[in-house]
């Protein structure tokens, strides 16, 4: 592997933290994140609650803790999806011939052709709220950038020598794109894949505020800022967290996209 | 050249006629009964069967789905977006009305958003790897982060609650833009300073520049001539990908500052469930955004006849 | 026995191969030489089925090509293994993909026969030497005992040394394994120690074809002199004894 530079240490350590908070948060909140307790409602930070609670009195801490895993869990799961269907997509037009490529491709710069977070408001708002309509739609909305750089380094690799010999050999279009275009796309595609991570959490707290996301009570942090937003003037700090909590997620993700992008050129270059 | 156009106009009608059908396919599947909820939006409390049964003649939706997509497709083809189901005024001049609020907004988030990176990114990479190129940079990190609606929020929060600088709600005077705009702009700003700032750098390090520089062409003029050119490409493509982050950051912007605008026309659309409107902000919207990226590739074309660059330029 | 009858390769306006007709039976070996840009590549691709043919015919037998299981030797021996694969991995893939059956002993033979301990395979492509990439590279075309093997410039990138070892290899392995063998080259010196015929290729035709020592005493046409000529200058062609 390649050496890591400072940056990119530190940015796989807070990647990491993320994780760990994805997985582990919610064992570390203090209280139910649904638990309604009216009588404590609109706390600010301090006793007992660290970072106040919300309009039901909820325990806001408990709540961002419990919303990294809706966010990061489903933003992770949203994006490895379209890593499988847009790869897979990219690799059949790489190997399939013309006609596959051409089919390919024009469904590609078709569903690439209207922003994909319009789209998937349109499309997870016409299926009803859910979590299973967000999913559906981000994911249909999240696999062409896959499937181009699939497509693109499978074709340029098509002329190189050992895929001539495999397909003298008899080797099945499968194996070669499983054996010989797979792992060379890796890079490129994990590189890709940090840049959907990051617009996926965007993607899920933009369609929670809009209410067409995860739906109330869980907390989500799009969905928490939706209802902090009525409560902005008496409590403004409410508003900050979850915000606060994407931008960092999707900061982190972005800087190590770079980080890993800079160190294949580097790789390329040597 | 006019073959390749005519190719790239092809290419747009496709994905425009795509859109609208997967759009009319969404309709048709999505849960609930299509026809029982134009009526309840139409005739509220009143609704009987016999009620449901005529508004699902009058569109065509008994006899199937093919019959359904004809009777919907076939007013269309001649600009019929047809009538709301909601309130039965005409879809299409509410659309424009809806557009006339939320072009304006864009060219002046896009403006606002130039004014900032450009200069930025143009002394940060004076001295690059500077305190202030890397300042430039860190910020455009986080401004590329920020969610639109949240930063939009902040901003109300600050200039319209805490400092009561700026109206944040509606649209009534030119100064209700001010805000949303700038919410925009800034997220704008953010990714045309990365791109701009790179574009810069990757074209100073072109092989041909230190040669002209050698021969004692003034620095100047070796920027506009022979940088500015090199910059331009990701520029006009990266205009392209600014557009679809615009019409993404306007359907939550204009959300939270209650503007109308298209943004507002879908979202309103969808929660009613006002089928005419959903499918002609869909089409128009892809219709505007196919036509914006066409022109981006004609441009491409003229620029360089070799550069082979798909539909929509947004593959960086 | 490999014919090509009247083979014609049209890429857009440019014509690669123009009326194309040769032919090489089992045992025996064809050279094919010219200068660079006469469309060896293409002939060969056109053998293998790799490019569409605009006119004419490849056969084996009278049937398809494929069914002789060509197989091809490449000029650059590393880039005709995947830098991220082991070697046994590249040289397992026709034996796999054919479902031959290999015996052991066979494996060791043709080892034995290229001079490459077993354990070399272990390694990956950047790890051995351009001479040893080269002989695996032989090593994984002989493997499923093809009936036909098309090599294109097999010696151009080893140095002088490694040429003539590895000539000699690929002469004694036809010897045993009885393939045809059909080798592109632009080493008229190659071609005439070791081919049994010559083809000269000219801007995408064929100058003429004659036995390897009728032609280097006396080549018919004027650009097979010229050729012949120019190897006798550069040494590459020793005077008939």
């Amino acid at each position: 592997m390649w050496a890591l530079g400072g940056v990119m240490r530190s940015v796989v350590v807070l990647v990491l933290v993320l994780v760990a908070l994805a997985l582990f948060g919610p064992l570390m909140a203090p209280s139910d994140p649904t638990a309604i307790d009216i009588p404590n409602r609109l706390k600010p930070p301090g006793e007992g609650w660290l970072l106040g609670t919300d309009a039901l009195g909820r325990d806001i801490f408990s709540r961002l803790l419990h919303g990294a895993r809706w966010s990061l869990g489903l933003a992770f799961f949203v994006s490895a999806l379209g890593l499988i269907i847009g790869t897979t997509l990219g690799l059949v037009a790489a190997v399939g011939g013309r006609l596959a490529d051409w089919l390919v491709m024009r469904v590609t710069d078709t569903f690439l052709a209207f922003p994909e977070l319009v789209a998937a408001v349109v499309i997870a708002g016409l299926l009803g709220a859910s979590t299973e309509s967000l999913i559906f739609a981000l994911t249909v909305t999240g696999w062409m950038r896959y499937a181009r750089v699939a497509r693109g380094v499978g074709l340029s690799l098509r002329s190189q020598g050992y895929v001539v010999q495999a397909q003298l050999a008899g080797v099945s279009a499968f194996s070669i794109a499983r054996w010989h275009y797979l792992p060379a796309l890796m890079p490129s595609l994990m590189v890709v894949w940090t840049g959907m991570f990051a617009r996926a959490i965007l993607g899920i707290s933009t369609l929670g505020f809009l209410g067409f996301g995860v739906q109330p009570p869980l907390p989500e942090w799009g969905t928490m800022l939706l209802d902090a937003r009525v409560h902005m003037r008496s409590t403004p700090l409410q508003m900050i967290w979850p915000g606060m909590a994407v931008l960092v997620c999707v900061l982190a993700i972005n800087l190590a996209g770079d980080a890993l992008r800079d160190a294949i050129a580097d790789e390329k270059q040597t | 050249m006019i073959q390749i156009v005519a190719s790239l106009i092809g290419r747009a009608v496709v994905v425009v006629a795509a859109a609208a059908f997967i759009t009319f396919a969404l309709l048709w599947n999505a849960p609930g009964d299509p026809a029982l909820a134009i009526a309840l939006a139409r005739y509220d409390a009143l609704v009987d069967a016999d009620l449901v049964n005529q508004v699902r003649e009058e569109a065509g939706m008994s006899d199937g789905f093919w019959a359904a997509f004809q009777a919907w497709i076939a007013p269309l083809m001649t600009g019929d977006f047809g009538n709301s189901s909601v309130n039965g005024r005409p879809v299409l001049a509410d659309l424009l009305a809806a557009l006339s609020y939320t072009f304006p907004l864009a060219l002046f988030a896009l403006t606002i958003g130039l004014v900032i990176s450009l200069p930025l990114a143009v002394l940060a990479t004076r001295y690059p790897g500077s305190l202030l190129d890397r300042f430039t940079v860190g910020l455009a990190s986080i401004g590329v982060a920020i969610p639109a609606f949240w930063l939009g929020l902040l901003l109300i929060l600050l200039f319209a609650v805490q400092l009561s600088w700026l109206p944040a709600m509606g649209a009534r005077t030119p100064y209700h833009a001010i805000l949303p705009a700038l919410t925009l702009g800034l997220g704008v700003a953010a990714s045309l300073t990365r791109i701009i700032r790179s574009g810069i750098l990757e074209a100073r390090g072109k092989q041909f520049l230190p040669a002209f520089r050698r021969r004692g062409v003034a620095e100047t003029v070796v920027a506009r001539d022979h940088i500015a050119p090199h910059a331009a490409v990701p520029v006009v493509t990266v205009i392209g990908l600014e557009l679809a982050f615009l019409l993404e950051g306007l359907v939550a912007v204009e959300v939270i500052f209650a503007r109308p605008g298209f943004g507002s026309f879908l979202v309103e659309a969808i929660l009613a469930r006002d089928y005419p409107q959903v499918q002609a902000a869909v089409i128009i919207a892809a219709l505007i955004f196919v036509l914006i990226n066409l022109g981006i590739d004609v441009f491409y074309r003229l620029l360089d006849p070799r550069m082979d660059v798909g539909l929509g330029g947004r593959d960086a | 026995m490999l014919m090509l009858q009247n083979v014609d390769v049209r890429r857009g306006r440019l014509t690669t191969l123009r009326r194309v007709s040769l032919s090489l039976e089992r045992g025996k070996t064809l050279a094919v030489v010219g200068e660079s840009g006469a469309g060896k590549s293409t002939l060969i691709a056109a053998i293998l089925g790799l490019v569409r043919l605009s006119g004419g015919g490849v056969s084996w037998d009278g049937g398809p090509v494929e069914l002789c299981r060509p197989a091809l030797v490449m000029q650059e021996p590393r880039a005709a293994f995947n830098p991220a694969l082991s070697l046994h991995y590249s040289v397992m893939e026709p034996v796999i993909a054919r479902k031959f059956e290999l015996s052991p002993d066979r494996l060791l033979r043709l080892c034995d026969g290229l001079e490459l301990p077993v354990d070399l395979l272990d390694r990956r492509p950047t790890e051995v030497s351009i001479g040893q990439a080269q002989r695996v590279g032989i090593l994984r075309a002989l493997i499923v005992s093809p009936q036909l093997v098309l090599f294109d410039e097999p010696l151009s990138a080893l140095d002088a040394v490694t040429q003539k070892h590895t000539a000699r290899l690929i002469a004694d392995l036809q010897r045993e394994e009885g393939f045809a063998a059909l080798i592109v080259t632009h080493d008229l010196g190659y071609a005439a120690a070791y081919a049994d015929e010559i083809a000269v290729l000219r801007k995408g035709a064929v100058e003429e074809v004659a036995e390897a020592s009728t032609f280097v005493e006396a080549p018919r046409t004027d650009y097979g002199r010229t050729l012949r000529d120019a190897a006798f200058a550069l040494g590459a062609l020793e005077r008939a004894a």
